[in-house]
């Protein structure tokens, strides 16, 4: 067997955007954004008789939730810096699984990034502008995003260890080095807790609407998604990331460097997460807590919802924002009902959509299988490892 | 050196069987789904279910058998819910499993609110009765032996339940047509089928079976062990269960030895973390210096080093993570 060909990992993990049935064009743009409407129309009307059920008042509920989301121009800022870390670590994910790298560490990348930018703007700011140094916070907490995925990746190729494995290992080793280091030299001088202390005003990324929460970070996230859209979907380095994803064997065949770009779509993806942990902690923040969310975990869902598309993942992040903050507008106007309800709500849509996209995939494959007929329950050849 | 009463091998090897037994339960579940072909990464929000619903039907029934029973129900519903997204409609596993996650977050945490304000209207308190949890259970004789009496007969009843499935399903899989069959499952689900087998039956009884196992285990956190729910109490253990599973290779031997490999790393750090600060001796004073996260730490970086370093075999099930189109 070819000594450069990939260890065998736990199988099937090719070949993910054939599963997830990434295909382009106006029609499956349109089914899939009815679907998306349909499953979310779905999920809220079952939500919403559930808690009518119990004795809430539903519509009022809706109602509250829908202000607090985007009743007006504060309420929609905090919506948008919401979805900021969860576009970033909705891309992430995003473009490993579109090639097929199942990375779900975008946690501790995200962690790492966060980490690193507050280091760099607490503790070692290393002199210039502050301007300077937010970038050089921002780009460090990419490199260390990246460099944590890519040591999954290094594993994988050279150990043996399954990305998924090692991926899931590594979020709770950077969890405890963030803690360890929020307990030790980034400690806050103030107090006994995990916890970083305030960043300087001068180095809280710019407000850019004034008296909201609309900060530098989110157009800067939306032109990561543009950039990534146009780098994967219309490049030849994009088309190569697909191709070593979908199929390692055609892509060695044709030449490609495969090792050179599955560690390229890890760093890729790390750098992402770790650019959100750094624009979260720049932009919304301001210091850093040994507990700092699940972003990570969210992102996968996030890039289910957008398939794995840059601009969808774009859509769906920002639709998630907006749950999240209707959810808190909710637990703050005395109607009894908790934020953990965007969570409830949030599960239930990726489920219903998964269901709604399965649906679609098969009747679509069903078509396409009668035609060619062919047994779409072969797995891949390049699986079955000689 | 002792430990509340006991020498410092006899206390660690009790800690290690107590801190292993979730793992071991709710990976044995996991174990014959991924036998069978489906990978569930909502495991962690499973035991979640299991925490709560086990916590609060305690509370309120005042027994903690009802506790448990009703932690295996949460835990076998919300697989359900999985088992119909990724069995029956044949959705990505994956993703289904990182969405089963994030409903158990919100649903445990709405549950853990609504249960908090019904104990609140009827003037009871939050916490649980006191002979309400379970205790650990001695078996009369063999837990005077020294050592291994502590270690493996005065536990909780829950990891007695354990070894007793570990060695039905050890039996099953491998002595039987039944066991033939779940393994078919996962390598050849078009024999299966071609035989006149019900893929997504068997599938959907395996996932179901891991759902009770992991709502067990969630049970064991809040009901057994300590007497107390908090909201992010499974604390990533149903990650680590998914990854023992993998290192075990899919044995239920290997996941047993992963399983005590990783309690005993995780209690021997706890040791070591109140110790050095009582012992005399320089070594454990010299352990002082280092920040208590990095013991916390422990477990996982061994885990990634002993996969890295042990040789690589057995790809797992040839289906693994993918869904069955009938």
């Amino acid at each position: 067997m070819d000594p450069s060909a990939p260890p065998p990992t736990v199988n099937s993990m090719q070949s993910q955007s054939a599963r997830y049935g990434v295909r382009h064009g106006p029609k499956v743009f349109w089914l899939w954004t009815a679907m998306a409407v349909g499953a979310i129309a779905f999920s809220g009307l079952l939500v919403l008789a559930v808690l009518a059920m119990s004795g809430y008042p539903a519509l009022g509920i809706l109602h509250r939730w829908i202000i607090g989301a985007a009743g007006n121009r504060f309420n929609s800022a905090a919506s948008m810096a919401d979805a900021c870390p969860l576009l970033l670590t909705g891309l992430a994910a995003g473009v490993a699984f579109r090639s097929g790298v199942l990375n779900i560490g975008a946690q501790g990348q995200f962690l790492l990034g966060a980490l690193v930018s507050v280091a760099l703007t607490t503790r070692f700011i290393f002199p210039g502008p502050p301007w300077c140094v937010m970038l050089g916070a921002m780009a460090a907490a990419c490199v260390a995003g990246g460099m944590w995925a890519l040591l999954a990746s290094v594993l994988e190729r050279y150990r043996g260890v399954p990305v998924v494995l090692s991926t899931i290992l590594l979020n709770f080793v950077a969890l405890y080095l963030v803690r360890a280091a929020l307990h030790g030299p980034l400690q806050a001088a103030d107090t006994s807790a995990p916890q970083s202390p305030q960043l300087k005003v001068i180095y809280w990324l710019p407000i850019l609407i004034t008296n909201t929460d609309f900060h530098l970070g989110i157009p800067l996230a939306f032109a990561v998604a543009v950039a990534l859209a146009v780098v994967l979907g219309r490049t030849n380095f994009g088309f190569e990331l697909l191709i070593t994803g979908l199929n390692p064997r055609v892509a060695r065949l044709v030449g490609m460097p495969v090792a050179r770009r599955q560690f390229a779509i890890m760093f890729l993806s790390g750098c992402c997460a770790g650019l959100g942990g750094a624009v979260q902690v720049l932009g919304v923040t301001h210091f850093m807590l040994g507990n700092f969310g699940n972003y990570g975990y969210t992102g996968i869902a996030v890039a289910l919802l957008g398939r794995l598309n840059p601009i969808g993942i774009a859509v769906a992040a920002v639709f998630f924002g907006m749950l999240d903050t209707g959810s808190r507008f909710v637990e703050e106007s005395s109607l009894a009902l908790p934020h953990q309800m965007a969570n409830v709500v949030k599960g239930v849509i990726i489920l219903a959509m998964l269901v709604a996209s399965a649906w679609m995939m098969r009747r679509g494959s069903r078509d396409r299988s009668l035609e060619a007929g062919e047994n779409q329950n072969t797995p891949d050849q390049q699986q079955v490892q000689s | 050196m002792n430990i509340a009463g006991e020498s410092l091998g006899t206390f660690l090897a009790r800690q290690t069987v107590q801190a292993a037994t979730p793992l071991i339960m709710a990976g044995l579940g996991e174990l014959l789904a991924e036998v069978t072909g489906v990978i569930n990464i909502g495991i962690e929000g499973l035991m979640l279910m299991g925490c709560i619903a086990g916590y609060a039907a305690a509370g309120i029934s005042g027994s903690g058998g009802v506790g448990l029973g009703a932690a295996i129900f949460a835990g076998m519903g919300t697989a359900a819910i999985f088992a119909g997204v990724t069995v029956w409609a044949a959705a990505d596993q994956i993703v289904a499993g990182a969405a089963v996650n994030i409903l158990a977050v919100g649903a445990s945490g709405l549950a853990w609110f609504f249960y908090q304000n019904a104990r609140e209207a009827v003037h009871r308190s939050v916490s649980l009765g006191r002979h309400v949890g379970f205790q650990s259970v001695a078996i009369p004789g063999l837990s005077r032996i020294p050592f291994f009496g502590p270690m493996l007969f005065d536990q909780y009843m829950l990891f007695y339940a354990a070894i007793i499935l570990a060695v039905l399903i050890w039996l099953l899989l491998h002595h039987t047509r039944t066991g033939a069959i779940l393994r078919a499952l996962g390598d050849a689900p078009e024999a299966c089928q071609a035989a006149g087998v019900s893929v997504r039956t068997w599938r959907t009884g395996a996932v179901l079976f891991a759902g009770a196992c992991a709502g067990a285990a969630g049970a064991y956190l809040s009901i057994m062990r300590t007497h107390a729910f908090a909201s992010d109490m499974t604390g990533g253990q149903g990650f680590v269960v998914l990854s023992l599973v993998i290192f075990g290779r899919w044995t239920i031997p290997g996941l047993i030895a992963g399983c005590l490999l990783f309690g005993g790393i995780n209690s021997l750090q706890q040791i070591l973390q109140t110790t050095r600060y009582t012992s005399h001796s320089t070594l454990m004073h010299a352990l002082q210096h280092i920040p208590f996260e990095f013991f916390q730490m422990l477990p996982y970086v061994v885990a990634l080093l002993a996969l890295a370093t042990l040789s690589r075999s057995s790809p797992g099930p040839r289906y693994l993570g993918q869904a069955w189109r009938q």
